[in-house]
């Protein structure tokens, strides 16, 4: 099973479509467009309906213009305008028909990008028309202070008071889908793995499901056993390094020194691990590329790591101060986190329950317990909390994996069919995860949509912004826990 | 000579009256009023430190002949004033309407003030000083610049009309006691009053003339009615007017009233120092909120005018005490500070006109005016004057005021010396928010990169502004030299020449050089010599090589104007920290889709509130209302009620006349 | 109540010593760059060129080369080779100063690597400004690692700055996208004389996986000039310190010819 029922629609049935999916319950999770012989452009959405586990696609072969459905669906906005950027598409209706992706005059194929004959030149920012003459205007970015990733934010403030903020993403637009084109899927996990960094094990992961679900092939029990604890071994030192870069913004110095060290600790053990701090040249399509040996070690090193994060973690609940600062900051209400389609801790901590490893099990989830933490307020401090609670869900995880572990096969042949396509998932640290992957008819990738928990939660973020205050801004920032790269891909 | 100039003054504001009534010859008019506004000041200079002699005019009021003299403390305050005035009418008002209004309005301000100044009659002094108020409002009312001036202008009219009552009834106490509204006989009828109701005529002088200098609860019609105006109206209403307003004040409670009685609790004195004290803090807390040129350079008006308030209520302390020396020094420290703002506040609302003509609006913000150099540095020494800073003549008279308070510890009572120490904290804050304010107006309005500015700033505006604040640097570093022409003055007030007690060679000194001084003569000197220090340091370090590369914003470069510091950014801690005051609003108001998301437009209002207004105007004006609607009753338009009114009456008088 | 401070001093210091005491540097069963035995290989094989993903590996006429400036270290080669000719090491101290030192390139012989050029003044005291041109992220939260009790920059003297007017070198992680060219320029500029460029990543050193597609130049060639490079996708924070203290002349530059010196 490819993971996901196709339907098609038309262009005067989709509103019909989308609302109705709305009133039943379901969630629409992200659209694009593809190109399957080169002229004619399809437009999928993918739907996750209740009470289901696998998706819903809709197909709509695009005319010259698609009705936006925008204001139905909020999140799609975004995604209908990546896909105004680079398939070229009309979206009639849309609110905020501005390119998202690709600055004004860039090309969105081709090659030879030679930046010293021809220089970019960077256009103006999209913002609201601000009708006051004594708002103050802060850009910053992209390079901003400190190692951290590129963007630009635009604040609106008087004083302490944002009034607007808007935050100019996709400086760092890569192309990666583009470079999964004309590769063997096999091979391509090298790409996927490279797409965010630090999402390594996500990433790979569900583009190796997406392959797989496109073969038709069984991965081996023992793989996906792996596969489970590779992915929470991400999941854990994610969640440190947020924990620890939280204790910075609110200027808990050795809180985010406790933080920063247990997340080298548990880099340490991927690397002892799988010769890779960020488990990386393990998955591939049909199992792991090579066996892992965790023996007895790898259960002794986390618990012993366990025994430190627990007592970091109490001591953090114990710090006033600090709780004092995250508490009612930022909060993500309910509605506007569905809305916005906001993924992961953040929409967990806004009272939306929902988990891709327990609604839409993949590897071996589907056999072992999945503890999901919602909480209702929304601020940072549930944010913290819910990552916290994932903490504690990841080591127990694991060790449950390495107590089942059996001997047994790794990897199993994988071959896609030409012109077959999956959709794979995962939830990683930062929230769901989708590829939807479509071969080619030599055998090779033809299309790869990626689309990343970052790109869903950055649209969320702004709205937690507006009529805060500049200090709270860089402790909110930091609760959410985003990341460019993934985002921009 | 000195009389002669004048009565050429008063022939050629008359005139000027009379060529704008016919609405013709606008230039003409305004060369009239300069010219005599010139020969005014030339009077003022060639006639200290000596009074005019008397002169009797020849109309008689009330059955009275009217005399009319320049003291030199008048010729001081006027000849100050008139310097602003003269460029101000020279150059006229920007606004493109009513330019022979505004001519006919600045002719009747000038001859009022002369009036005022001059005439040693009671009733004459009223005519002369409801012509100043009415002057005043002919030319904010001719220039158009405000549609809702009307409003603005009525407000200001009324609360002048409550100080006029508060004079009226002043000058009738002090009439009745001698029969004669002459100010020859004011100060014998004083005495003759019960102490209670020298106290009481001593409050409604400071309620009449008080209205027009700013003191509480009146610099509420300040920011309208300047703000409805242009530059050049507030010169000559801060200028010429102001010290009129002030020289009225200092005659009724120096001249007609007398010292409280020894042993006596100095109540009036007390009152007066505090109303200026607390005016001059709420008032520069207002002004350093505002975002127009005009509403703040009035706000600043008021401020200063209530230093000197404060300054003349030491004074009557001192006085009260015997302490005669000490009371000369404050009463001249007022005229310092009046001398000095009329020049600096002069300048900075010229500067405020020409950047109207550039720029097309009085906004403070980003202008670029920096680079014409000689309008820079007028600008820039009106504001360092009007926050005190050295050698500017603010900074010798502020300096003044507070040397003058410090010797509070002479007073015998505690009540005045707790006063007078009050009165030093308020004014020490009053002149930190100043030095805020005047740095947000230069900053922001003359220094910022020039976004806004379309046109040159024009070369008659940068002399003018350039030449009224040398004047003020000059003042300032001259001021030893300047100071003896209140010698007469001070004699005559205060049994000594204490102007000459307030300098030692270069250095000024508060009587007496073991206290303290200062001596921005010699900072003049001295100032340029060490600035030679840095400036050979760069001339030095030229021999490295220089590369200049844009601001680093982040790696773009964006329009630096938008990131700029604005006035209300300027503001705002202050806003904040002062909320109980100033009660400020903030609404922001967006326009988006429906479910909020896609936000395409953003309005954000800001405003403070201000504190009479809600508190003491607003009631009144209900309270009036309700009244009004009560007497309607008797518009009822029945006939049989008319006549039984009638028939009332004539009982009444029946009555009144049988008994 | 939390007491932090008691909590941070009764911890101990849990720094390490590396490179100047004895202690681990932390990278215990790490990966590096696959090492070459041109000897193993078969006549005519170029399995290893063929999966290469970033086309590190170059086959010319029955040789092969092999440029590790583009090696993403993802191990498809030395999965791929059938006889070992391709094998993994745990190398990953790979900063030079020319970027030919990192092609291998059969027939070149390893050269005595070259000294450093006048940079005395900043032997203790280092300022970095980092520029993210597009990275995927990984280089940087290794950078960010730089700072954590273990590694501890600081104690070397080099430390991150948060504006390119207070630095010395410019550090770019990332293969330089379309939008981040502009910026970049920006900040060379806005350095002050004396400035150098450090290129960490295979992004930054040629662009690495999506080096030169629509969206990327191939890292920093052509664009600033280098002075250090590094390779690594990404390269952890021991191969950074490496780096740095080779740029500054405190460590030997390990690698020559795509060799690496032992």
């Amino acid at each position: 099973m490819i993971g996901t029922r196709i339907r098609s629609v038309t262009a005067e049935t989709l509103a019909t479509e989308a609302r109705a999916l709305r009133d039943t319950g379901g969630r629409m999770q992200f659209a694009y467009a593809w190109s399957p012989n080169g002229d004619d452009i399809e437009v999928r959405y993918v739907a996750a309906l209740p009470e289901r586990k696998d998706f819903e696609t809709w197909l709509l072969r695009a005319g010259n213009e698609v009705p936006s459905l925008a204001h139905i669906w909020p999140l799609l906005g975004w995604y209908e305008r990546e896909m105004m950027d680079l398939s070229g598409i009309r979206f009639a209706g849309h609110p905020e028909p501005h390119p998202l992706v690709l600055r004004e005059g860039a090309p969105s194929r081709g090659n030879g990008q030679d930046f010293l004959k021809h220089p970019p030149v960077d256009g103006g920012h999209h913002l609201p028309i601000i009708d006051a003459k004594d708002i103050q205007r802060l850009p910053f970015g992209p390079i901003r202070a400190d190692v951290v990733e590129s963007a630009e934010f635009t604040f609106f403030y008087v004083g302490e008071h944002i009034l607007h903020y808007q935050p100019r993403l996709f400086f760092k637009h890569r192309g990666m889908e583009t470079c999964f084109n004309g590769r063997l899927p096999s091979d391509a996990v090298v790409v996927a793995e490279r797409v965010s960094g630090v999402g390594t094990v996500g990433h790979a992961l569900a583009f190796c499901e997406a392959v797989e679900r496109a073969a038709r092939c069984d991965v081996p029990v023992r793989a996906r056993a792996l596969r489970v604890l590779l992915a929470e071994l991400e999941r854990l030192y994610n969640h440190l390094h947020y924990l620890g870069h939280l204790c910075s913004t609110t200027t808990l110095k050795v809180g985010e020194a406790q933080g920063k060290l247990l997340e080298e600790r548990a880099k340490q053990l991927n690397a002892r691990l799988t010769g890779s701090r960020f488990l990386r040249s393990m998955l591939a399509p049909g199992g792991l590329r090579r066996d892992l040996a965790p023996d007895k070690w790898l259960g002794e090193a986390l618990e012993a790591l366990r025994k430190e994060v627990i007592a970091y973690v109490d001591r953090l609940e114990a710090s006033e101060s600090y709780l004092d600062r995250l508490i009612t900051t930022g909060p993500l209400p309910k509605r506007v986190a569905f809305d916005q389609g906001a993924t992961g801790p953040v929409e967990r901590a806004s009272g939306l329950d929902r988990d891709l490893r327990r609604d839409h099990p993949y590897a071996l989830y589907d056999e072992l317990p999945v503890t999901v933490t919602t909480l209702e307020e929304g601020d940072a401090y549930a944010r913290e909390r819910v990552r916290i609670a994932e903490i504690e869900a990841a080591f127990d995880l694991c060790q449950r994996v390495l107590f089942r572990l059996e001997p047994g096969p790794i990897r199993t042949d994988c071959v896609a069919p030409p012109l077959s396509e999956g959709l794979g998932w995962s939830e990683g640290p930062r929230g769901s995860l989708f590829y939807a992957v479509h071969i080619g008819g030599d055998g090779t990738l033809a299309r790869v949509k990626i689309k990343s928990p970052s790109f869903s939660n950055w649209r969320a973020f702004p709205l937690t912004v507006h009529d805060s205050n500049m200090m709270d801004y860089a402790i909110n920032e930091a609760s959410f826990g985003l990341t460019i790269a993934g985002c921009d891909r | 000579m000195t009389s002669g100039m004048l009565i050429l003054s008063f022939v050629l504001w008359v005139a000027a009256a009379l060529i704008a009534s016919l609405r013709r010859w606008a230039v003409l008019g305004r060369a009239l009023l300069a010219a005599g506004a010139l020969s005014g000041v030339i009077a003022a200079i060639v006639g200290l430190p000596n009074p005019t002699s008397t002169a009797v005019l020849p109309l008689r009021l009330a059955g009275e002949a009217v005399a009319f003299r320049l003291e030199p403390e008048a010729l001081w305050l006027f000849g100050f004033g008139l310097a602003p005035a003269l460029f101000a009418c020279a150059l006229g008002s920007p606004s493109h309407y009513g330019r022979s209004g505004w001519s006919f309005g600045a002719a009747f301000s000038l001859l009022g003030a002369l009036g005022v100044f001059g005439l040693q009659n009671g009733a004459a002094l009223l005519v002369a000083w409801e012509a100043m108020s009415l002057g005043g409002a002919i030319m904010i009312l001719s220039e158009r610049l405000d549609s809702a001036r009307g409003s603005t202008v009525l407000f200001m009219l009324a609360l002048l009309e409550v100080g006029a009552v508060g004079l009226i009834l002043a000058v009738a106490i002090l009439g009745l006691g001698t029969s004669s509204l002459d100010f020859a006989s004011f100060v014998g009828a004083a005495a003759a009053l019960r102490s209670t109701t020298q106290i009481g005529v001593g409050l409604l002088v400071l309620v009449g003339f008080g209205a027009k200098l700013g003191l509480l609860p009146f610099y509420e019609w300040f920011p309208g009615a300047y703000g409805s105006g242009s530059g050049a109206s507030g010169a000559i209403l801060s200028g010429v007017v102001l010290n009129a307003a002030f020289f009225g004040m200092s005659r009724g409670l120096f001249e007609w009233l007398p010292p409280s009685p020894e042993g006596a609790f100095p109540l009036l004195a007390i009152i007066v120092v505090v109303v200026g004290t607390v005016s001059a803090i709420l008032t520069i807390l207002y002004a350093f909120q505002e975002d127009d040129w005009r509403r703040l350079l009035s706000f600043s008006s008021a401020e200063n005018a209530s230093i000197a308030v404060a300054a003349l209520g030491a004074a009557m302390l001192f006085r009260s005490y015997g302490l005669r020396e000490l009371a000369g020094l404050a009463w001249t420290v007022s005229l310092l500070h009046l001398a000095g703002h009329a020049l600096a506040k002069g300048s900075l609302f010229l500067t405020a006109d020409g950047l109207q003509r550039a720029t097309g609006s009085y906004a403070i913000t980003a202008s670029g005016a920096g680079k014409y150099w000689l309008f820079g540095i007028g600008a820039l020494l009106g504001a360092m004057s009007l926050s005190a800073m050295p050698p500017t003549a603010g900074f010798v008279s502020e300096w003044f005021v507070f040397q003058t308070v410090f010797q509070g510890f002479h007073l015998p009572n505690l009540a005045g010396r707790l006063v007078l120490a009050l009165a030093g904290a308020g004014l020490a804050l009053t002149a930190a928010i100043a030095f805020a304010t005047f740095v947000k107006v230069f900053g922001i309005g003359v220094l910022g990169r020039d976004v806004n500015r379309n046109a040159p700033i024009s070369r008659f505006y940068s002399g003018a502004v350039g030449f009224l604040g040398l004047a003020v640097l000059l003042l300032g570093v001259g001021m030893p030299v300047w100071l003896t022409a209140l010698d007469v003055a001070t004699a005559r007030h205060f049994g000594a020449a204490v102007a000459r007690q307030m300098y030692v060679g270069p250095l000024l000194v508060p009587l007496t050089a073991k206290f303290a001084f200062i001596s921005p003569s010699l900072l003049i000197i001295v100032m340029p010599l060490l600035a030679l220090v840095p400036v050979t340091l760069i001339l030095v370090s030229g021999r490295y090589r220089v590369r200049r590369s844009p601001v680093w914003y982040g790696g773009l470069s964006p329009d630096p104007a938008g990131a700029a510091t604005t006035a209300l950014a300027f503001s705002n801690a202050m806003r904040t920290f002062y909320s109980f005051v100033y009660r400020p609003t903030a609404v922001t108001e967006r326009e988006a889709d429906a479910q909020g998301y896609f936000v395409r437009k953003l309005a954000f209002e800001h405003d403070v509130a201000p504190i009479f207004g809600p508190l003491l105007f607003q009631p009144a004006v209900r309270s009036i209302n309700a009244i009004a609607g009560k007497l309607r009753l008797l518009q009822s338009g029945h006939l049989n009620f008319y006549l039984g009114l009638i028939g009332l009456l004539l009982v009444l008088v029946l009555g009144l006349t049988l008994a | 109540m939390a007491l932090w401070t008691l909590f941070g001093l009764s911890s101990g210091k849990a720094t390490t010593t590396w490179p100047a005491g004895d202690d681990a540097d932390g990278q215990d069963g790490l990966l590096g760059m696959p090492r070459y035995n041109p000897q193993a290989c078969d006549e005519g094989c170029r399995i290893c060129a063929e999966v290469c993903p970033t086309h590190a590996i170059e086959a010319h006429d029955d040789k092969l080369s092999v440029d590790y400036g583009r090696c993403v270290i993802c191990q498809l080669c030395t999965e791929a080779c059938p006889t070992g000719a391709m094998t993994p090491s745990n190398d990953w101290a790979f900063g030079v100063r020319d970027r030919e030192d990192l092609v291998w390139a059969s027939g070149g012989a390893p050269t005595a690597a070259p000294g450093g050029t006048g940079k005395r003044a900043f032997f203790r005291s280092l300022h970095v400004r980092h520029v993210d041109a597009g990275s995927c992220n990984g280089c940087e939260s290794e950078l960010q690692a730089l700072n954590n009790p273990f590694y501890n920059l600081h104690r070397l003297g080099i430390f991150f700055t948060p504006s390119p007017r207070f630095a010395d070198l410019l550090l770019v992680t990332g293969p330089v996208t379309r939008p981040m060219f502009e910026p970049l320029l920006a900040a060379y500029q806005a350095m002050p004389e004396p400035r150098w460029v450090m290129a960490v990543g295979t992004c930054a050193v040629s662009g690495g996986i999506p080096g030169g597609n629509y969206a990327c130049a191939t890292g920093l060639e052509g664009i600033l000039p280098v002075d250090l490079y590094l390779p690594g996708c990404p390269p952890n924070p021991a191969a950074i310190i490496d780096a740095l203290l080779i740029f500054l002349d405190r460590a030997p530059q390990r690698v020559s010819g795509g060799r690496v010196r032992d």
